[in-house]
């Protein structure tokens, strides 16, 4: 019981700083985070095939597209 | 815990004022998923049972807990909105694959990922 409310608390302060961050690189890095925390509390939630796509598509996937777009634009935030 | 995800998962689609007030167009996409996310968690906590079991058949369930398939389907949490979400989660990430490839033609003509500049610079 205590375990899902401290994988909320996780999610929710690591989109509060991907959200704040200057540097947008950082900014991905930490939504990876956010889509691995979202994973678990799918498979805590008994839903098991969810997570495992959540976990390839939000930790690896889409940081890696945001990735790819941020080094072919610019990385600071202007 | 059902109504605490429900509650925390409307929060989630309270970002919606990050997509209005952010400046950068990346930044704007990360709230959009997050919208997404949001949606999707509301969905996943309907379908679920406080001290159920996953939904997967197998021969040691009907030895274990389960010991009819009437007991079983009791008991399973539903997986019809685990099938939804399942689409809607791979429909999001092509979504969004879709929106960074516009936003990188933009700044190659722009030269800038800011929204304020694309509006100054082209007479929208």
């Amino acid at each position: 019981m205590i375990i899902e409310y401290v994988i909320m608390a996780v999610i929710a302060m690591s989109t509060i700083l991907a959200l704040v961050q200057r540097d947008l690189m950082k900014s991905v890095i930490i939504i990876g985070f956010q889509g691995l925390g979202l994973a678990l509390l799918y498979q805590r939630l008994l839903a098991a095939d969810v997570a495992v796509t959540q976990a390839i598509l939000g930790s690896a996937l889409i940081p890696g597209l945001m990735m790819v777009t941020i080094l072919k634009t610019r990385r600071y935030q202007e | 815990m059902s109504a605490d995800v429900q509650l925390w998962s409307f929060l989630t689609a309270g970002f919606l004022v990050i997509i209005l007030f952010m400046d950068n167009l990346v930044k704007k996409i990360i709230g959009m998923m997050l919208i997404g996310d949001g949606a999707n968690l509301v969905l996943i906590s309907e379908g679920f049972k406080p001290g159920g079991i996953v939904p997967i058949i197998s021969e040691k369930l009907f030895n274990g807990s389960a010991s009819t398939f009437p007991d079983f389907a009791s008991q399973a949490s539903n997986s019809l909105p685990f099938a939804l979400v399942l689409t809607n989660i791979v429909i999001g990430a092509s979504t969004m694959a879709v929106m960074l490839g516009i936003s990188i033609k933009l700044y190659q003509h722009y030269k800038s990922l800011s929204v304020n500049k694309i509006f100054k610079e082209g007479d929208i």
